[in-house]
């Protein structure tokens, strides 16, 4: 994928929280922001789309009360309108919405399919730009599913990759479970998880499960090559998920959360002290790019706060836009943003505190 | 007979923006379901996948809350009031 000349098109960054959506928007030079916002106050704003095929946004909203659902607005954000028939297991399946993780376009040769990962974990597909809404139980009817484990943050199915080459192929990952494939456009799935250690979950070690993949993303240029943030360890396979290696040397530590790639190739990662302490490690924010596929790895801090600085970077609160030279941008645990307009070499952060911050996502619209 | 309603503001969205507003009803019973059919939004927010209303929403009809009234094939009376809340969760 090619990157996208700066020459026009606005962009706007869609920030969730977990009381809200805010959004900065800004134009391909990136240098001045207007923040809108909250949007969907009071909401747990956990996954955010930017439709260019329709001008519109999708935002999937829970709460603890009151359940999961998808709201949209098309004109960003000033008013919104919830998806009557939203993804929505049935009293039969046994499993229960708690929220929704990723909300992903379908292939470019399907404008009309859009995909939802949600927690519990399970894949929505519809067909129909969004209006409807059906459970691929494909997935759930997997013969792994009595042994499926929630990590931390809950059994939530949080990364979708398209192939671009093929619309029938499909992955997902989910924590703390694994990746799995798709070759029929989501009917059916195979685990792909081969050399990803296992983590506790009182499963036997050689279950095909129990993998807890954080973030998951594709090459842009390398058909079948992908590359993931693990629970303990960063992986790259490069035989479409049948098999996986370590590319972890030179990190600082083998923890994090968000992993993103720009349309050059580029690789992101936020490094986390450990399991147990989900800050950065020594309190020193720096973020680790990777410009050769994951064979080293350059840390970055230009701009970065020098002060101590304990915090997080969650699983899909870091992107990147596909402008050239590529901006890329996160959101802390403590509801920071920065961002970087030249691919990581100098950070900058967007004015104001928000609450912590789920996703973050970079819409040209 | 027409009662009122009252939503949380986090469920406003699903009731054409208004966090109070009339129901015309004969039961309460008939109340709670024309409130699903009026607003049929409020339906995933008020049951969960097993159609049980959430662990953490409450619907009090008047001073009671519902969970105590066995019969709700009760007459509504002109003042009466229909309100969702949410449980006190948390801190």
């Amino acid at each position: 994928m090619p990157p996208v000349p700066n020459d026009a098109s606005k962009l706007v960054l869609l920030i969730g929280t977990v009381k809200g959506a805010f959004f900065y928007h800004t134009d391909a030079d990136r240098q001045q922001w207007k923040l809108t916002g909250p949007h969907l106050a009071g909401w747990e704003v956990y996954s955010l789309c930017g439709d260019s095929r329709n001008g519109r946004i999708i935002a999937g909203t829970c709460s603890y009360t009151y359940g999961a659902t998808l709201r949209t607005t098309r004109d960003l954000g000033a008013t919104w309108e919830e998806v009557d028939r939203g993804p929505a297991y049935t009293a039969e399946s046994g499993f229960k919405l708690n929220r929704i993780w990723q909300i992903s376009p379908g292939h470019a040769s399907q404008p009309g399919t859009w995909y939802a990962g949600v927690e519990e974990a399970g894949l929505f597909v519809s067909r129909d730009d969004g209006r409807t809404w059906a459970e691929l139980d494909g997935l759930t009817r997997h013969p792994t599913r009595p042994q499926w484990f929630p990590g931390n943050g809950g059994m939530c199915l949080h990364t979708i990759l398209v192939d671009p080459g093929n619309p029938q192929r499909l992955w997902v990952a989910a924590s703390a479970i694994g990746v799995f494939r798709s070759d029929d456009g989501g009917l059916s799935w195979k685990t792909c998880n081969r050399n990803l250690p296992s983590v506790p979950t009182g499963l036997p070690a050689e279950t095909e499960v129990s993998r807890c993949v954080h973030k998951m993303v594709l090459d842009p240029h390398r058909p079948g090559v992908l590359y993931q943030q693990f629970h303990g360890g960063v992986f790259k396979s490069e035989d479409a998920g049948e098999s996986w290696q370590s590319i972890a040397d030179g990190l600082p530590s083998n923890f994090g959360f968000p992993m993103t790639v720009t349309a050059n190739g580029d690789l992101f990662i936020v490094p986390l002290q450990s399991d147990e302490q989900r800050f950065v490690p020594d309190g020193a924010l720096k973020i680790y790019r990777s410009r050769d596929r994951g064979r080293t790895w350059r840390a970055l801090a230009k701009g970065l706060p020098r002060q101590p600085h304990f915090v997080g970077v969650l699983r899909d609160a870091m992107a990147a836009d596909p402008l050239d030279p590529a901006g890329v941008y996160f959101g802390t645990t403590m509801g920071e943003v920065y961002y970087s307009a030249d691919a990581g070499e100098n950070w900058h952060r967007l004015p104001g505190q928000f609450p912590r911050i789920t996703t973050i996502k970079a819409w040209l619209t | 007979m027409t009662i009122e309603v009252t939503v949380p503001s986090l469920l406003a969205d699903c009731t054409g923006g208004r966090r109070q507003f009339p129901l015309v009803a004969a039961t309460l019973a008939d109340a709670l379901q024309r409130l699903l059919e009026e607003y049929p939004r409020l339906r995933p927010h008020l049951y969960d996948e097993a159609l049980q209303l959430r662990r953490h929403v409450l619907i009090f009809y008047n001073d009671d809350n519902l969970a105590t009234i066995p019969d709700r094939n009760v007459p509504l009376r002109a003042g009466d009031r229909l309100l969702v809340l949410q449980a006190v969760s948390g801190g």
